[in-house]
Protein backbone atom coordinates (compact mmCIF):
# COMPACT_ATOMS: atom_id res chain seq x y z
CA UNK A 1 0.00 0.00 0.00
CA UNK A 2 2.65 2.23 0.66
CA UNK A 3 5.04 1.56 -1.89
CA UNK A 4 1.88 2.41 -4.24
CA UNK A 5 1.19 5.68 -2.48
CA UNK A 6 4.52 6.12 -2.88
CA UNK A 7 4.25 5.61 -6.45
CA UNK A 8 1.52 7.89 -7.04
CA UNK A 9 2.99 10.23 -5.83
CA UNK A 10 6.50 10.13 -7.80
CA UNK A 11 4.70 9.51 -11.04
CA UNK A 12 3.92 13.42 -11.28
CA UNK A 13 6.73 14.97 -10.10
CA UNK A 14 9.01 13.35 -12.60
CA UNK A 15 6.57 14.32 -15.10
CA UNK A 16 6.61 18.31 -13.73
CA UNK A 17 10.80 17.66 -13.57
CA UNK A 18 10.45 16.78 -17.64
CA UNK A 19 8.52 19.58 -18.48
CA UNK A 20 11.37 22.64 -18.11
CA UNK A 21 11.07 24.23 -21.83
CA UNK A 22 13.19 22.03 -23.74
CA UNK A 23 10.99 19.76 -24.07
CA UNK A 24 8.25 21.82 -24.71
CA UNK A 25 10.08 23.76 -27.37
CA UNK A 26 10.94 20.90 -28.97
CA UNK A 27 7.12 19.92 -28.97
CA UNK A 28 6.51 23.45 -30.48
CA UNK A 29 9.04 22.67 -33.49
CA UNK A 30 8.16 19.61 -34.28
CA UNK A 31 4.29 20.58 -34.55
CA UNK A 32 4.89 23.60 -36.44
CA UNK A 33 7.49 22.96 -39.41
CA UNK A 34 6.28 18.97 -39.07
CA UNK A 35 9.92 17.85 -38.13
CA UNK A 36 11.41 15.08 -36.21
CA UNK A 37 14.27 15.34 -33.82
CA UNK A 38 16.73 13.23 -32.94
CA UNK A 39 19.13 13.31 -29.81
CA UNK A 40 22.55 12.63 -30.31
CA UNK A 41 24.48 11.29 -27.56
CA UNK A 42 27.35 13.65 -25.82
CA UNK A 43 29.90 11.09 -27.20
CA UNK A 44 29.07 11.18 -30.84
CA UNK A 45 28.66 14.75 -30.75
CA UNK A 46 32.55 15.42 -29.48
CA UNK A 47 34.26 16.30 -32.67
CA UNK A 48 31.18 16.48 -34.63
CA UNK A 49 32.55 20.32 -35.95
CA UNK A 50 35.39 22.32 -35.56
CA UNK A 51 34.32 25.57 -35.65
CA UNK A 52 35.14 27.78 -32.92
CA UNK A 53 32.59 30.37 -31.45
CA UNK A 54 32.83 33.62 -32.85
CA UNK A 55 30.99 35.02 -29.79
CA UNK A 56 31.80 38.63 -29.36
CA UNK A 57 32.82 37.90 -25.44
CA UNK A 58 35.66 40.55 -24.35
CA UNK A 59 38.74 39.39 -22.78
CA UNK A 60 39.41 37.16 -25.65
CA UNK A 61 38.99 33.64 -27.13
CA UNK A 62 36.84 30.86 -26.57
CA UNK A 63 35.76 30.37 -22.69
CA UNK A 64 33.31 27.80 -21.60
CA UNK A 65 29.99 29.27 -20.67
CA UNK A 66 27.80 26.46 -19.60
CA UNK A 67 28.36 24.98 -16.46
CA UNK A 68 29.75 21.20 -16.58
CA UNK A 69 26.87 18.43 -17.67
CA UNK A 70 24.51 21.28 -17.62
CA UNK A 71 23.71 21.00 -21.31
CA UNK A 72 20.88 19.17 -23.17
CA UNK A 73 21.01 19.05 -27.29
CA UNK A 74 18.40 18.11 -29.32
CA UNK A 75 19.22 18.24 -33.10
CA UNK A 76 17.01 18.41 -36.50
CA UNK A 77 18.86 17.55 -39.47
CA UNK A 78 18.15 17.94 -43.10
CA UNK A 79 14.90 18.60 -42.71
CA UNK A 80 12.67 21.01 -44.17
CA UNK A 81 12.34 24.15 -42.33
CA UNK A 82 9.36 26.47 -43.95
CA UNK A 83 6.47 28.85 -42.25
CA UNK A 84 5.32 29.88 -45.72
CA UNK A 85 5.57 33.12 -44.55
CA UNK A 86 4.40 33.20 -41.07
CA UNK A 87 7.13 33.09 -38.94
CA UNK A 88 5.49 35.71 -36.97
CA UNK A 89 2.94 32.62 -36.10
CA UNK A 90 6.29 30.37 -34.87
CA UNK A 91 7.38 32.78 -32.81
CA UNK A 92 3.95 33.47 -31.00
CA UNK A 93 3.37 30.02 -30.56
CA UNK A 94 6.90 29.07 -29.04
CA UNK A 95 6.40 32.72 -26.53
CA UNK A 96 2.96 31.20 -25.61
CA UNK A 97 4.27 27.73 -24.71
CA UNK A 98 7.30 29.29 -23.06
CA UNK A 99 6.30 32.37 -21.52
CA UNK A 100 4.81 30.85 -17.90
CA UNK A 101 8.36 30.13 -17.08
CA UNK A 102 11.01 31.56 -19.40
CA UNK A 103 11.72 35.18 -20.37
CA UNK A 104 12.35 36.02 -23.61
CA UNK A 105 15.43 37.78 -24.07
CA UNK A 106 16.77 37.65 -27.60
CA UNK A 107 14.47 36.80 -30.96
CA UNK A 108 15.92 37.40 -34.45
CA UNK A 109 14.05 36.62 -37.15
CA UNK A 110 15.06 36.22 -41.21
CA UNK A 111 11.87 34.80 -43.11
CA UNK A 112 13.56 34.33 -46.72
CA UNK A 113 16.22 32.09 -45.14
CA UNK A 114 14.00 30.88 -42.21
CA UNK A 115 16.60 31.59 -40.01
CA UNK A 116 15.84 32.28 -36.36
CA UNK A 117 17.34 32.18 -33.00
CA UNK A 118 15.58 32.67 -29.74
CA UNK A 119 17.03 32.94 -26.40
CA UNK A 120 15.19 32.61 -23.38
CA UNK A 121 16.21 33.03 -19.96
CA UNK A 122 14.53 31.96 -16.38
CA UNK A 123 16.04 31.56 -12.70
CA UNK A 124 17.99 28.70 -11.67
CA UNK A 125 19.09 29.61 -7.51
CA UNK A 126 22.32 31.34 -8.23
CA UNK A 127 22.45 30.58 -11.77
CA UNK A 128 20.08 30.88 -14.71
CA UNK A 129 18.83 28.25 -17.48
CA UNK A 130 18.92 29.41 -20.58
CA UNK A 131 16.68 27.77 -23.35
CA UNK A 132 18.60 28.22 -27.20
CA UNK A 133 16.25 27.31 -29.93
CA UNK A 134 18.14 28.39 -33.55
CA UNK A 135 16.48 27.42 -37.21
CA UNK A 136 17.71 27.43 -40.78
CA UNK A 137 16.40 26.14 -43.76
CA UNK A 138 17.49 22.44 -43.50
CA UNK A 139 18.62 22.44 -39.80
CA UNK A 140 17.38 23.05 -36.33
CA UNK A 141 18.84 23.01 -32.64
CA UNK A 142 17.17 23.70 -29.08
CA UNK A 143 19.97 23.96 -26.22
CA UNK A 144 19.33 24.11 -22.58
CA UNK A 145 22.18 24.90 -20.55
CA UNK A 146 23.08 26.24 -16.36
CA UNK A 147 25.08 28.82 -17.10
CA UNK A 148 26.59 31.13 -13.94
CA UNK A 149 25.58 35.00 -13.82
CA UNK A 150 29.33 35.77 -14.57
CA UNK A 151 29.13 34.68 -17.96
CA UNK A 152 25.91 35.65 -18.29
CA UNK A 153 26.81 39.37 -17.31
CA UNK A 154 29.53 38.54 -20.37
CA UNK A 155 27.15 37.66 -22.76
CA UNK A 156 24.45 40.35 -22.31
CA UNK A 157 26.83 42.18 -23.57
CA UNK A 158 26.10 40.80 -27.03
CA UNK A 159 22.70 39.19 -26.47
CA UNK A 160 22.45 38.78 -30.50
CA UNK A 161 25.82 36.74 -30.47
CA UNK A 162 25.05 34.63 -26.64
CA UNK A 163 22.32 31.71 -29.11
CA UNK A 164 25.29 30.99 -31.36
CA UNK A 165 27.82 31.00 -28.61
CA UNK A 166 26.04 28.59 -26.34
CA UNK A 167 24.75 26.77 -29.47
CA UNK A 168 28.58 26.78 -30.76
CA UNK A 169 29.48 25.34 -27.34
CA UNK A 170 26.74 22.35 -26.93
CA UNK A 171 27.63 21.29 -30.12
CA UNK A 172 31.75 21.41 -30.94
CA UNK A 173 32.88 20.53 -27.03
CA UNK A 174 32.74 18.04 -24.27
CA UNK A 175 30.18 19.54 -21.86
CA UNK B 1 -10.67 58.70 17.84
CA UNK B 2 -10.86 55.41 17.83
CA UNK B 3 -14.03 55.16 14.89
CA UNK B 4 -11.57 57.34 12.94
CA UNK B 5 -8.67 55.41 13.31
CA UNK B 6 -10.73 51.94 12.27
CA UNK B 7 -12.40 53.48 9.49
CA UNK B 8 -8.82 54.40 8.32
CA UNK B 9 -7.82 50.90 9.03
CA UNK B 10 -10.74 49.68 7.30
CA UNK B 11 -9.70 51.74 4.05
CA UNK B 12 -5.89 51.01 3.92
CA UNK B 13 -6.29 48.31 1.78
CA UNK B 14 -7.91 50.24 -0.68
CA UNK B 15 -5.50 53.14 -0.36
CA UNK B 16 -2.90 50.56 -0.79
CA UNK B 17 -4.27 49.15 -3.67
CA UNK B 18 -4.88 52.89 -5.36
CA UNK B 19 -1.41 53.91 -4.32
CA UNK B 20 0.40 50.45 -6.16
CA UNK B 21 -2.36 51.22 -9.17
CA UNK B 22 -0.56 54.59 -8.82
CA UNK B 23 2.86 52.93 -9.09
CA UNK B 24 2.69 50.88 -11.39
CA UNK B 25 0.93 53.25 -13.64
CA UNK B 26 4.06 55.45 -13.43
CA UNK B 27 5.89 52.45 -13.83
CA UNK B 28 4.15 51.20 -17.36
CA UNK B 29 4.08 54.57 -18.80
CA UNK B 30 8.11 54.06 -19.28
CA UNK B 31 7.50 51.01 -21.11
CA UNK B 32 6.13 51.27 -24.01
CA UNK B 33 3.59 48.69 -26.10
CA UNK B 34 5.69 47.54 -28.70
CA UNK B 35 4.00 43.77 -29.21
CA UNK B 36 1.99 44.76 -31.60
CA UNK B 37 4.97 45.63 -34.29
CA UNK B 38 5.28 41.85 -34.20
CA UNK B 39 3.22 41.06 -37.54
CA UNK B 40 6.45 43.16 -39.29
CA UNK B 41 8.18 39.96 -38.56
CA UNK B 42 6.48 38.27 -41.71
CA UNK B 43 7.31 41.23 -43.90
CA UNK B 44 10.72 42.11 -42.58
CA UNK B 45 13.92 40.26 -44.09
CA UNK B 46 15.16 40.19 -40.62
CA UNK B 47 14.02 41.24 -37.22
CA UNK B 48 15.80 42.09 -33.88
CA UNK B 49 13.86 41.54 -30.67
CA UNK B 50 15.57 41.96 -27.85
CA UNK B 51 13.90 42.36 -23.71
CA UNK B 52 16.25 42.61 -20.77
CA UNK B 53 14.00 43.36 -17.73
CA UNK B 54 15.02 44.55 -14.52
CA UNK B 55 15.66 41.42 -12.32
CA UNK B 56 18.29 40.50 -15.41
CA UNK B 57 19.85 44.02 -15.17
CA UNK B 58 20.21 43.78 -11.98
CA UNK B 59 21.60 40.41 -11.50
CA UNK B 60 24.18 40.52 -13.86
CA UNK B 61 25.12 44.59 -13.23
CA UNK B 62 27.31 43.74 -10.35
CA UNK B 63 29.24 41.33 -12.10
CA UNK B 64 30.75 43.97 -14.69
CA UNK B 65 33.84 44.25 -12.88
CA UNK B 66 35.54 47.60 -11.74
CA UNK B 67 38.89 47.13 -13.10
CA UNK B 68 37.68 47.24 -16.73
CA UNK B 69 37.12 50.90 -17.19
CA UNK B 70 34.44 50.41 -19.51
CA UNK B 71 32.91 47.80 -17.49
CA UNK B 72 32.88 50.08 -14.72
CA UNK B 73 31.28 52.90 -16.99
CA UNK B 74 28.69 50.13 -18.32
CA UNK B 75 28.12 48.98 -14.45
CA UNK B 76 27.27 52.64 -13.37
CA UNK B 77 25.28 52.89 -16.74
CA UNK B 78 22.75 50.30 -16.05
CA UNK B 79 22.66 49.83 -12.15
CA UNK B 80 19.57 51.79 -12.07
CA UNK B 81 17.76 50.65 -15.01
CA UNK B 82 14.92 48.56 -14.87
CA UNK B 83 14.25 47.80 -18.36
CA UNK B 84 16.14 47.64 -22.35
CA UNK B 85 13.83 46.77 -24.87
CA UNK B 86 14.55 46.80 -28.54
CA UNK B 87 12.77 45.70 -31.76
CA UNK B 88 14.48 46.23 -35.33
CA UNK B 89 13.10 45.22 -38.32
CA UNK B 90 14.78 45.41 -41.74
CA UNK B 91 13.35 45.52 -45.68
CA UNK B 92 14.61 44.53 -48.63
CA UNK B 93 12.41 47.47 -50.11
CA UNK B 94 10.84 50.51 -49.28
CA UNK B 95 7.72 51.39 -47.91
CA UNK B 96 7.07 47.75 -46.12
CA UNK B 97 6.42 49.03 -43.19
CA UNK B 98 3.57 51.62 -42.96
CA UNK B 99 2.34 55.33 -40.96
CA UNK B 100 0.22 53.43 -38.79
CA UNK B 101 2.60 51.48 -37.56
CA UNK B 102 4.70 54.01 -36.46
CA UNK B 103 1.87 55.94 -35.19
CA UNK B 104 1.24 52.77 -33.04
CA UNK B 105 4.51 53.78 -31.38
CA UNK B 106 4.34 57.19 -31.42
CA UNK B 107 0.97 58.19 -30.08
CA UNK B 108 2.28 56.56 -26.58
CA UNK B 109 4.87 59.24 -27.04
CA UNK B 110 2.95 62.19 -27.21
CA UNK B 111 1.98 63.73 -23.67
CA UNK B 112 2.03 61.68 -20.42
CA UNK B 113 5.90 63.65 -19.26
CA UNK B 114 7.62 62.19 -22.53
CA UNK B 115 9.28 65.27 -24.47
CA UNK B 116 11.24 64.95 -27.76
CA UNK B 117 14.68 66.15 -27.33
CA UNK B 118 16.46 65.09 -30.40
CA UNK B 119 14.30 65.03 -34.28
CA UNK B 120 16.68 64.32 -37.17
CA UNK B 121 15.10 64.08 -40.54
CA UNK B 122 16.71 63.53 -43.37
CA UNK B 123 15.19 64.74 -46.63
CA UNK B 124 17.38 63.23 -48.83
CA UNK B 125 18.05 59.70 -47.41
CA UNK B 126 14.34 59.72 -45.91
CA UNK B 127 15.92 59.28 -42.24
CA UNK B 128 13.87 60.01 -39.48
CA UNK B 129 15.20 59.73 -36.33
CA UNK B 130 13.53 60.93 -32.67
CA UNK B 131 14.61 60.49 -29.26
CA UNK B 132 12.03 61.40 -26.50
CA UNK B 133 12.50 61.71 -22.26
CA UNK B 134 10.15 60.65 -19.97
CA UNK B 135 10.53 62.92 -16.73
CA UNK B 136 8.72 62.40 -13.76
CA UNK B 137 9.74 65.02 -10.79
CA UNK B 138 13.69 65.97 -11.42
CA UNK B 139 14.46 62.50 -12.78
CA UNK B 140 14.52 60.44 -16.03
CA UNK B 141 12.78 57.86 -15.93
CA UNK B 142 12.49 56.85 -19.46
CA UNK B 143 14.07 56.95 -22.44
CA UNK B 144 12.78 56.05 -26.58
CA UNK B 145 14.35 56.32 -29.88
CA UNK B 146 12.41 55.99 -32.72
CA UNK B 147 13.90 55.61 -36.04
CA UNK B 148 11.97 55.03 -39.34
CA UNK B 149 14.48 54.68 -42.42
CA UNK B 150 13.07 53.47 -45.67
CA UNK B 151 14.22 49.88 -45.61
CA UNK B 152 14.58 50.01 -41.52
CA UNK B 153 12.40 50.43 -38.85
CA UNK B 154 13.95 50.56 -35.12
CA UNK B 155 12.48 51.34 -31.29
CA UNK B 156 14.72 51.45 -28.27
CA UNK B 157 13.33 51.63 -25.07
CA UNK B 158 14.71 52.20 -21.90
CA UNK B 159 13.29 52.13 -18.46
CA UNK B 160 14.77 53.79 -15.63
CA UNK B 161 16.92 56.94 -15.14
CA UNK B 162 20.04 57.26 -17.83
CA UNK B 163 22.53 59.63 -18.67
CA UNK B 164 21.65 60.51 -22.59
CA UNK B 165 25.29 62.01 -22.25
CA UNK B 166 26.53 58.16 -21.66
CA UNK B 167 24.21 56.35 -23.65
CA UNK B 168 26.55 56.19 -26.37
CA UNK B 169 28.50 53.69 -23.97
CA UNK B 170 25.47 50.73 -24.50
CA UNK B 171 25.32 51.33 -27.98
CA UNK B 172 26.61 48.01 -29.72
CA UNK B 173 25.59 46.54 -26.86
CA UNK B 174 22.55 44.72 -24.54
CA UNK B 175 21.28 44.48 -28.07
CA UNK B 176 21.03 48.37 -28.80
CA UNK B 177 21.94 49.59 -32.06
CA UNK B 178 24.75 52.23 -32.80
CA UNK B 179 22.23 55.13 -33.19
CA UNK B 180 24.97 57.88 -34.18
CA UNK B 181 22.74 60.21 -31.89
CA UNK B 182 24.03 64.15 -32.12
CA UNK B 183 24.09 65.76 -28.88
CA UNK B 184 21.09 66.68 -26.80
CA UNK B 185 20.61 70.24 -26.99
CA UNK B 186 20.41 72.28 -23.77
CA UNK B 187 17.86 73.54 -22.55
CA UNK B 188 17.94 77.82 -22.20
CA UNK B 189 17.03 79.09 -19.41
CA UNK B 190 16.94 76.52 -16.89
Amino acid sequence: MILVIALALAAPLSVRADRDGFDDAVKVIEQFYHVKHQNIPLLARAGMKAVKTAAKIRGGDYKKLAEAGSMRVAFFEDQKFDSHGQIASFKSAMQTTLAADWSALVQTLAPKTEEQTYVYIRDAGKDFHVLIITIEKTEGTVVQATVAPQILAELLKSPDEMGKALTDEATTSDP
Amino acid sequence: MNKLFRKAFELSPALLLMLAGAVTAMGQSAKLQLDQLDVLANRASETVDVKLDEHLMQTTAKFFSGKDSDDAEIRDLIKNVKGIYVKSFSFEKENEYSSAEIESVMSQLRGGGWSKIIGVTSKKDGDNVEVYLLNIGDQISGLAVVSAEPKEFTVVNVIGPIDLEKLSKIEGSFGVPYLNLPPAKPKIGK
